[in-house]
């Protein structure tokens, strides 16, 4: 159970417009370790929302196990990789995601 | 028992006892049960896309589970845009669809579609059954899913021959929503963690600390249950407060510090305080971008504390410096008990904001002149003045909508039904149709656009055939008047495809479906059309002929910035001379 009913503080106020919190335009690249329940459309369902909130698989390797898949992502896109980690967790047969080491080198 | 019959036994078991539908080939085996079964009522909608949405209307009006059926290909592409609607607007639906047999997927049969594939991207969860005995434990979760957390519509899609498989006795005893490893954490239970009493103490030292703090409010107040605790801690902190389209009604008209709907059609008082605000609480609302205008310049001197059910809304349009993802109703209830036993010291800014609200509300002068043509500002407040609080108001989309969000007086979210994500023409009389099954008792008034009405217009059979008492009233201005009204500011007022003066003739065609109807086009008219059709006992329409060059005032540039504001640039006088021609 990766999600959790949660409550943050930080300092600061920023407007996250455009591609980064910064506005500069760079990608970056990402690693998601992701575990989900297999189910039909399961994959589909992640690979959609990974699309549609802005990033491109550059890599993708899935091991299926015990009704679970062991999915690990590598992602290019330039927004806010936590935005992403977000919407994943909503999915109802996401249970983990879990960011790789983090390689923030600008492929773009 | 069959899957088909285990279906309307679940339907049983939860309660549910209104469903709209529209039979077909694939889902056969449901409708076939339907006739041995007494404890669902079935409403027949005359395209599936109506069942949708009246679906949708029912949820939206009761608090409760929608439920639409239909049937593979058409039946559930149909449905598409009605399911659709709900997800943007977090609707609790259970949408059920047969789908050709097992066998035949993959091979492109008859009226086969990929309902699965094509709807990932419209449902909160969604299913292809491929065994009779997990229907049962399929659907106690999709009913549980739909409505936990931020609602949303789950699809169940079920082959034909699983319909007409026997469910064993053991699957079927399956009645509980038994959480595996799997299952996501509710945000409707009530929660006491450390982490969330420290972000209450510092959003209410944050609340003490600010000059000029702000409410708002959104439509996960209602989706929450959470109306009572929001307008007592409204009222107890006496903060200034602005909703957002759906959070219209949540702190009920008669609250002195209530400035209206902020965004693209808010009033300028609204805009105004969140310009100059210096602490934005956000409480059941995602931020969005019809709301916000620019994001850069939104709010630009606040620090933001965001509360909601959905923690991936936290920090996507604007970071927040505290955020709680809890049930709404536990955090107002702490923070109402903490301002109660210490106020909050903001009264020159409550004062600030009601003169803003004396010359930044949404004005309208009633036109004075009889025989003038109707104004759809002045129609809708004569209609908020007669029709009262208690009146559920389903809108289409478009000029009308704004309209009825700007000058109807709501004092409840769950009377003010509106496609606000989606933005769905089309979506209010099938969705006045779920409300008026909802709320067999109370009046419901479907106010709608003469395009918007074109697009679902099918469904007044379905008026006919259950003698439903609602009202619709068709503010026609003989075209699409938000597009127009958008091509006239933004687009060098080169008109492109937006003439509907070839409308048919509505009397005559409500006639045609028994409903009785009447036509008015001066302003003397309006109120004796709206008190006619209320008074009478069965459906009636009301066709009114409204100016055709009117706009939705204020207005924002669609990217723009809230701060620019584009106010009617008509001198009184020209209009009124035009208004005589």
């Amino acid at each position: 159970m990766s999600q959790a009913i949660t409550s943050s503080i930080t300092t600061s106020s920023t407007t996250i417009s455009g591609t980064t919190k910064s506005g500069t335009a760079s990608s970056n690249r990402h690693v998601l370790h992701c575990r989900m329940e297999s189910e039909p459309a399961g994959l589909e369902r992640l690979c959609r929302v990974v699309r549609v909130r802005g990033f491109r698989i550059a890599g993708m390797s899935v091991e299926s196990s015990g009704g679970h898949f062991d999915i690990a992502l590598t992602l290019e896109g330039s927004r806010p990789i936590s935005m992403l980690q977000s919407q994943l967790l909503k999915l109802h047969t996401v249970d983990e995601v879990v960011l790789g080491a983090q390689r923030a080198r600008s492929v773009a | 028992m069959n899957g088909a019959q285990h279906i309307l036994q679940a339907f049983q078991q939860h309660s549910i006892t209104t469903v709209f539908g529209y039979p077909g080939g694939c889902i056969m085996p449901l409708y076939d049960a339907l006739v041995d079964d007494v404890s669902v009522e079935h409403v027949l909608c005359r395209h599936e896309q109506g069942c949708a949405l009246a679906a949708d209307g029912y949820a939206r009006a009761s608090g409760n589970l929608g439920v639409c059926i239909a049937t593979s290909g058409p039946g559930a592409t149909n449905l598409i845009t009605g399911v659709a609607n709900a997800f943007q607007d977090s609707v609790p639906l259970l949408v059920i669809t047969g789908q050709v047999p097992a066998g035949l997927i993959g091979t492109d049969a008859f009226q086969e579609t990929d309902v699965l594939g094509m709807t990932l991207g419209i449902v909160k969860h969604s299913y292809l059954v491929d065994d009779a005995d997990s229907l049962p434990g399929i659907l106690v979760e999709a009913i549980a899913l739909a409505q936990s957390g931020r609602p949303g519509p789950v699809w169940i899609d079920i082959p034909k021959d699983i319909l007409l498989t026997q469910v064993t006795p053991e699957a079927a005893d399956y009645q509980e929503f038994k959480p595996s490893e799997s299952t996501k954490p509710r945000t409707d239970q009530t929660t006491h963690n450390v982490a969330i009493d420290k972000s209450i103490n510092e959003t209410l030292r944050l609340l003490r600390e600010a000059r000029q703090p702000l409410l708002y409010s959104g439509g996960g107040i209602t989706l929450a249950g959470a109306e009572d605790s929001f307008r007592e801690f409204a009222e107890h902190s006496a903060l200034p407060g602005v909703v957002t389209l759906k959070g219209i009604g949540n702190p009920g008209h008669r609250n002195p510090n209530h400035l209206g709907m902020l965004g693209m059609h808010g009033c300028r008082a609204a805009n105004r305080a969140v310009d100059e605000c210096d602490l934005l609480l956000v409480i059941g609302a995602r931020l969005d971008d019809r709301a916000t205008g620019k994001p850069d310049t939104f709010a630009p001197n606040a620090k933001i504390i965001h509360i909601d059910a959905d923690s991936a809304e936290f920090n996507k349009i604007k970071t927040a410096a505290v955020t709680i993802n809890a049930n709404l109703n536990d955090v107002l209830r702490a923070l109402t008990r903490e301002v109660q036993a210490q106020p909050l010291n903001i009264e020159a800014w409550q004062k600030q904001c009601r003169t803003w609200l004396t010359t930044g509300g949404f004005q309208a002068a009633d036109n004075e002149e009889a025989l003038a043509p109707i104004t759809g500002p002045a129609f809708v407040r004569q209609l908020s003045r007669i029709a009262g609080d208690d009146t559920i108001i389903s809108c289409d989309v478009g000029q009308h909508q704004m309209w009825v969000a700007q000058h109807y007086q709501f004092n409840h979210p769950r009377q003010h039904l509106t496609s606000g994500g989606l933005g769905t023409m089309g979506f209010g009389l099938p969705a006045a149709i779920g409300a008026q099954f909802a709320k067999p008792g109370t009046a419901v008034i479907n106010v709608a656009g003469d395009g918007s009405f074109m697009m679902n217009a099918q469904e007044l059979a379905t008026i006919r055939r259950y003698r439903l008492p609602l009202k619709i009233i068709i503010l026609d201005n003989q075209c699409l008047g938000m597009v127009r009204q958008q091509q006239e500011l933004f687009y060098g007022n080169r008109e492109s495809h937006i003439n509907l003066d070839d409308n048919p003739d509505f009397v005559a065609m409500a006639r045609a479906f028994d409903i009785p109807a009447l036509h008015i086009n001066r302003t003397d008219q309006i109120r004796r059309g709206i008190e006619t059709i209320l008074a009478y006992k069965g459906p009636m329409l009301l066709h009114v002929s409204v100016a055709r060059e009117e706009n939705v005032w204020p207005t924002v540039k669609p990217g723009g910035s809230n701060r620019d504001m584009i106010e009617d640039t008509k001198p009184a006088k020209k209009k009124t001379e035009e208004n005589a021609a």
